[in-house]
């Protein structure tokens, strides 16, 4: 497959292409992309010193096997699914707990989406409901339109497309209708609310608010056929009685259809959709972008390879897992992010050269933290007493450092994310990140000597060069150029009085550059 | 819901991240126009500024701009002249009846939402034709329109009672990057302070080699992301060296005496110093006045807090010849009911209230609009908030008949398609 990739991908690409991404440059993309961290100094030096050829493809495995692989494709499930928005009474830790099950074992993108949809709430659709949240109708079309089927159809409520023709206002009803009898009630002994659906008897009614007539559809995804909705005898339409404080349970019940069909390896939208999802946190970008927007007017740039890798991720029954694979394994993939020779731009669509990505907040939190020596930080729990005041900590009442990670991670989820409801696919510099990594107490923090931290371990260290060494692997997770062990080297000599200062300085300088913040 | 980091499906075959990165380079976002700062100080000195006082809750039109003693729904103050022959003012205005004949004033606001929770958004976003988007309110939809008009400093700056920040949620679709760099109670936020323990010789000092390391890595890759970032460092830095404007001991204390020490006259005068400093929209908010009890003895205690820095206000930008392009508006929701209720309070009044703006191509001196006599309804045609977004654009220098926001393909008009300027507060 990833050789089918390299065909489809370099017949397109005309002109030169950057060559393989080094080593280091390979281990610490593959690293944050499907562990959500950078390597360790030890890990990377072991990975330099490697010989056998296969080891690329060992790492991989290794990785996509891993912990942290189920931890980071949670915080990127999680955040795409949710983009980070509170809407639901589960709690975030089951919902998480929930993904992070999956992914440990076969992630499948069918059985994930299909479970989220059809929750009610029972048993082990307990986690899978937060999706849903309070159930608002409107909220659920527009988010399973587009991160389920590419297709933004905001606009589409009130109207056909302005400028997409092949969205059209019956698209947007025709999902809505597999959900508008869908709502929250509560059972009455054990006072938790499940979701329920009442009986349709009827299409639902649209307009559009330039036209006259009104319009009906039946649940209906875009392109698909209509579903009938079925008439029943007075009082037949019920499979279970209303009991405790429960609506009787009806035989026809369209969010389940929805569940079936929408992730059927017959809905060509589904499968396109993740495969292109799954293709830009890998690769830096779609094959259409941006990502909500599917349609024909915006075709995707290697038609033939997404035809293929659709093809191939339903028949290996969506397995999100296989898909990963096959792209890292890809040349295309593990391309360098360095311009070809004698180039100063080239169009993004080719991938002629690796993308350049944006740490996610939580990726950066994280990667700091192992740079920097603190990695038990991430180990330290909340001491339950008082709550870390954090609206203190950014005006200047608060003058503590928190302690428990749930804390500093929510620090950087705020400063560093974008605000709830918003999509993160984006690299987005802004003054207030600056300001934060420039001045924030607790970054400096990191950066004194402790206990065996970065820059204790630089402090009992003589020579420049082994200073550089350690630093480079540290925080760029690459041995330093010769002209980074100079101007090191000049550094100290120059702040010779201030020397542990100084390297924390050097330190500093590694993780607030670009290198560090983007993943390259 | 929103989703302002979406993009236009006008020109769907390019890369989100790019467009974004060139956005904030080339002077769309935020802190652009950064390329040629000389230039973009240059013509700073005469760009176009809007301060927004928000009085949150609602201001009495009667103990205020319209007062009609005599009335049916009068209360216990008097009326005062002001320095425009045959115009009065509550008594509770004396410092800006004095300077009556700078502003102007609409009494014939007729809007529609009696609500706050409903109203605060819908008024400072113009009440435009639902669109079924998210609209910016005004601070942020000037931040787009206009950009900054100092490369050193954020477009929008909002100066709030409580805690500050940086907060998104007031640019709706527009994305975060128009949201606004938020003062709590006027100071500026934390991580604006370099902390004691670096010096500032060590940060000039590290600076250089991060400056120089991205240099290195910038050399063989493609350029723009890279650039983006090093950008925003240098905003934070510039912001960091203008951190002067949010000092509180370098101000006078006579303009201290003359705008009041209380937070709105603290912060008023802060909004002027900031406008002085070239940021494009300064928002001030106070709050609680929603006198639906007590409303006489609260509106003695609270107009006074207005009064006085208002009026300070409008003579200094008068006096510096700000007057010409900084746009003042001072207003509320909705004004508050004729009818005084059995706990001697008003409540919400959105059929007939008063507003006051002045600078920038508004008259000087219009009082304008009237209601029957007792205050009730609007003698004639009431103007909407949409008139008021019309007229705001319109003397900033934007036409709202043809300036549109792009958003995901559709072209959506910047104020109420079916409302129009004020012309008769126009100069």
């Amino acid at each position: 497959m990833s050789a089918a990739i390299d065909r489809l991908i370099t017949t397109k690409a005309s002109g030169s292409r950057a060559p393989a991404a080094d080593d280091a440059e390979f281990f610490r993309r593959i690293h944050l992309d499907l562990a959500g961290n950078i390597p360790t100094a030890t890990q990377t030096r072991a990975f330099l010193g490697d010989k056998s050829a296969d080891k690329r493809s060992r790492i991989i495995d290794q990785l996509l096997a891993s912990k942290n692989f189920a931890e980071h494709w949670t915080d990127r499930l999680s955040v795409m699914l949710l983009e980070r928005q509170q809407l639901s009474q589960v709690p975030h830790d089951e919902w998480r707990t929930y993904l992070k099950k999956s992914l440990q074992d076969q992630p499948r993108w069918n059985v994930l989406v299909g479970e989220m949809i059809a929750a009610t709430g029972k048993g082990e659709s307990r986690a899978a409901m937060r999706f849903l949240g309070k159930g608002n109708h409107h909220r659920l079309t527009e988010d399973i339109a587009r991160l389920f089927l590419g297709r933004d159809l905001e606009c589409a409520r009130c109207h056909d497309h302005p400028s997409v023709d092949d969205w059209t206002q019956a698209h947007y009803w025709g999902l809505y209708a597999y959900l508008n009898q869908t709502r929250l009630a509560t059972h009455s002994g054990e006072k938790q609310s499940y979701f329920v659906e009442n009986l349709a008897t009827k299409k639902v009614e649209f307009q559009s608010v330039f036209f006259d007539e009104k319009e009906d559809t039946g649940p209906c995804l875009p392109g698909g056929k209509e579903v009938p909705i079925p008439k029943f005898e007075e009082n037949q339409g019920f499979k279970k009685p209303a009991a405790d404080g429960l609506p009787a349970v009806p035989k026809f019940r369209p969010r389940e259809l929805l569940a079936r069909d929408l992730t059927s390896g017959q809905n060509h939208l589904f499968a396109r959709n993740c495969v292109n999802r799954i293709w830009a946190f890998m690769m830096g970008r779609g094959f259409w972008m941006p990502l909500d927007q599917a349609h024909s007017e915006n075709p995707p740039s290697h038609p033939e390879l997404l035809d293929l890798l659709e093809r191939q991720f339903v028949a290996h029954q969506f397995d999100i897992k296989w898909l990963l694979r096959q792209i890292a394994l890809s040349a295309s993939y593990q391309r360098s992010s360095r311009l070809p020779p004698g180039e100063k731009e080239v169009e993004p669509e080719n991938y002629r050269v690796a993308h350049l990505k944006g740490l996610t907040p939580e990726q950066l939190l994280h990667s700091i933290l192992r740079a920097t020596g603190n990695e038990e930080v991430r180990a330290q729990e909340s001491t339950g007493e008082e709550k870390f005041d954090r609206r203190g900590y950014f005006t200047g009442t608060n003058t503590g450092l928190p302690t428990a990670y749930a804390d500093i991670r929510t620090i950087f989820v705020e400063t560093f994310g974008q605000p709830a409801g918003v999509p993160e696919d984006d690299f987005a510099p802004g003054l207030n990140k600056a300001l934060f990594l420039m001045n924030d107490r607790l970054v400096l923090h990191w950066l004194q000597p402790r206990k065996h931290n970065l820059v204790s371990r630089l402090a009992g260290i003589e020579s420049s060069d082994a200073i550089a060494g350690e630093l480079y692997c540290s925080v760029l997770s690459r041995p330093p150029e010769e002209e980074e062990q100079q101007e090191l080297s000049a550094y100290l000599e120059a702040h010779r009085d201030r020397r542990t200062a100084a390297l924390a300085d050097l330190a500093w300088s590694l993780l607030t550059s670009t290198e560090f913040r983007l993943n390259h | 819901m929103p989703r302002p980091g979406s993009t236009s499906c006008q020109s769907p075959c390019h890369a989100l991240s790019r467009r974004r990165v060139l956005g904030l380079l080339g002077g769309s976002s935020g802190f652009g126009s950064l390329l040629q700062p000389a230039i973009a100080r240059e013509i700073a000195k005469k760009e176009r500024q809007v301060c927004l006082i928000w009085l949150d809750g609602g201001i009495s039109q009667f103990e205020s701009w319209h007062p009609l003693p005599g009335s049916q729904f009068a209360g216990p103050f008097r009326n005062i002249p002001t320095s425009i022959p045959g115009i009065h003012f509550s008594e509770l205005l004396p410092h800006t009846a004095r300077i009556a004949h700078k502003i102007s004033v609409i009494r014939s606001m007729c809007t529609k939402d009696p609500n706050h929770s409903t109203g605060v958004p819908r008024i400072q976003r113009g009440d435009p034709i639902d669109r079924g988007v998210d609209y910016p309110y005004l601070g942020s939809a000037v931040a787009k329109l206009l950009g900054p008009a100092n490369s050193e400093l954020p477009p929008y700056v909002w100066i709030k009672p409580g805690n500050g920040g940086f907060i998104a949620r007031e640019a709706g679709f527009l994305g975060a990057e128009y949201g606004a760099l938020a003062l709590g109670d006027g100071k500026a936020p934390i991580h604006i302070h370099r902390p004691e323990s670096i010096s500032a010789q060590q940060d000039e000092a590290r600076q250089i080699l991060r400056e120089r390391a991205n240099q290195r890595f910038r050399s063989y890759r493609r350029a723009s992301e890279i650039d983006a970032y090093e950008t925003s460092y240098r905003v934070a830095r510039q912001l960091m060296a203008r951190k002067d404007i949010f000092d509180d001991n370098r101000i006078d204390p006579g303009d201290r005496e003359r705008y009041g020490t209380h937070p709105l006259g603290r912060h008023i005068l802060r909004a002027r110093d900031l406008l002085e400093s070239g940021v494009r929209f300064v928002k001030v908010n106070s709050y609680h006045w929603d006198t639906h009890g007590d409303n006489f003895n609260m509106s003695q205690r609270l107009i006074p807090q207005i009064d006085q820095p208002f009026a300070a206000l409008i003579d200094d930008l008068d006096e510096r010849g700000m007057l010409d392009h900084v746009l003042v508006v001072l207003m509320s929701e909705f004004g508050r009911t004729p009818v005084i209720n059995s706990r001697l309070g008003r409540d919400h009044w959105p059929d007939c209230w008063s507003l006051a703006l002045a600078g920038c191509g508004i008259k000087r001196g219009a009082i304008v609009g009237n209601s029957d006599r007792d205050g009730v309804f609007v003698d004639g045609t009431g103007y909407d908030i949409g008139d008021l977004f019309h007229t705001i654009f319109s003397v900033l220098g934007i036409d709202p008949r043809r300036k549109k926001y792009r958003h995901k393909g559709q072209k959506l008009a910047i104020a109420h398609d079916e409302c129009g300027p004020i012309r008769e507060i126009m100069t």
